[in-house]
């Protein structure tokens, strides 16, 4: 090959004229070069026989296989409460238990509220006696919660450190700064890695 | 119940996955209905058994479903089932070391009716019975051609001329430089073109 002689088509350029894109100078150059247009028609009569290729299909129920094979998210659990549904009216056996079941339900909660119409002074002094004995747990929980933290051995000195400002303003600032220090050590164990990941493969 | 098509007749892939996301089942459903073609024509003409192909896809869909909340929606999710898909093959051509391929049927099998079941049927949609069986050579050919080929390079040209997937997202897929894409590309076509030299002729 000299200087003057151009080139014949690389590959790029081949794909280049196949997609309609070839520059003016390589274009001249192919209409003039026998060489180079018999490899072109070879290659454009090639992408079309590789393009005419047809989709070929699965068996029948091919995406019946896959639904069965895949976990469906449900978030709002819609689809397990239909499944249940589903499951419950298909066997009149369970049916007739679950109704059993429910007709209970039904009866002691209507008893229940029959029994409160008709008893109204009973419920609210049930209510109020529940109440003041909750109360009285409550403030029996909390002295003896009181008299416990008091007899600790360290409750004296906690209560020196904190006994004049200056002490206390030294001890709030250590224990600040130990929580600042945790808080960035947590920060950076848990953060994400800055650099791009690739892909994952599922 | 009523034909799904219809809902998502006009909707995007990345609509439909952010349905699948949701729950919608019939969204899974459109996902596979659009991609069960495709992906089984790439991984069967990679791997050339019609039972193993089929266990492949559904592999493929099953991980791709499975893992939808992973899907990033900036990439396309044609490009991302593809990827699974290719790695799906890849992987199995990798563990069989399968190098030649058979047109006949599976390279595994026993028997005359297990080479019949796993063989590829070419031009079943063609009008005339001389059409056919010309179709049925030419495609042959052709198909024999490209099981010739590397699986990279079998990969790459499938991608590119029978799926029409660009350069620079077969090598996305397939997590290549794009310039090995090209040259792989090119390679191919050259090999394949020397192969079916004669039918020019």
């Amino acid at each position: 090959m000299t200087q003057d002689t151009p080139s014949h088509l690389s590959l790029a350029d081949l794909d280049d004229w196949l997609a309609g894109n070839l520059t003016p100078g390589r274009r001249e150059h192919l209409e003039a070069c026998a060489s180079c247009q018999q490899l072109a028609e070879a290659e454009h009569g090639l992408v079309e026989l590789l393009s005419s290729l047809p989709h070929l299909d699965p068996a029948p129920g091919f995406a019946d296989r896959v639904m069965a094979a895949v976990e469906i998210p449900d978030p709002f659990a819609l689809r397990a409460v239909a499944t249940w549904w589903q499951r419950l009216t298909s066997d009149r056996h369970r049916l007739a238990v679950a109704a059993g079941v429910m007709l209970l339900l039904l009866t002691g909660m209507g008893g229940s509220v029959a029994w409160s119409l008709a008893n109204p002074d009973v419920v609210p002094g049930i209510g109020s006696w529940l109440s003041g004995e909750a109360a009285q747990w409550f403030w029996l929980t909390l002295r003896g919660l009181g008299s416990n933290l008091l007899e600790q051995p360290w409750y004296t000195a906690v209560r020196d450190a904190a006994g004049s400002p200056a002490r206390l303003a030294f001890v709030a600032g250590g224990a600040s700064v130990l929580y600042v220090t945790g808080m960035l050590a947590m920060r950076r164990l848990l953060s994400l890695p800055s650099a791009e990941v690739a892909h994952a493969r599922p | 119940m009523a034909d799904p098509r219809p809902d998502f007749a006009a909707a995007t892939d990345q609509e439909v996955v952010v349905q699948a996301r949701l729950g919608r089942e019939v969204a899974y459903r459109e996902l596979v209905r659009r991609y069960e073609r495709p992906i089984f024509s790439l991984i069967y003409r990679m791997v050339r058994d019609r039972e193993l192909a089929e266990d492949l896809a559904q592999e493929t869909f099953v991980k791709a479903l499975n893992a939808i909340d992973s899907y990033r929606p900036e990439y396309k999710f044609s490009s991302w089932i593809f990827k699974i898909a290719n790695n799906a093959a890849i992987d199995h051509l990798r563990r069989k070391e399968l190098s030649t391929l058979s047109l006949d049927g599976s390279p595994h099998a026993q028997t005359p009716e297990a080479m019949q079941a796993t063989a590829l049927q070419i031009g079943d949609r063609l009008e005339t019975p001389l059409e056919e069986l010309e179709a049925r050579e030419l495609g042959g050919e052709i198909e024999a051609a490209i099981a010739r080929l590397r699986p990279e390079y079998r990969s790459c040209i499938l991608m590119r001329h029978v799926e029409g997937r660009a350069y620079e997202e077969i090598a996305q897929i397939l997590d290549l430089p794009l310039g090995t894409v090209k040259t792989y590309i090119h390679r191919a076509r050259n090999e394949l073109r020397q192969a079916l030299a004669h039918l020019r002729e």
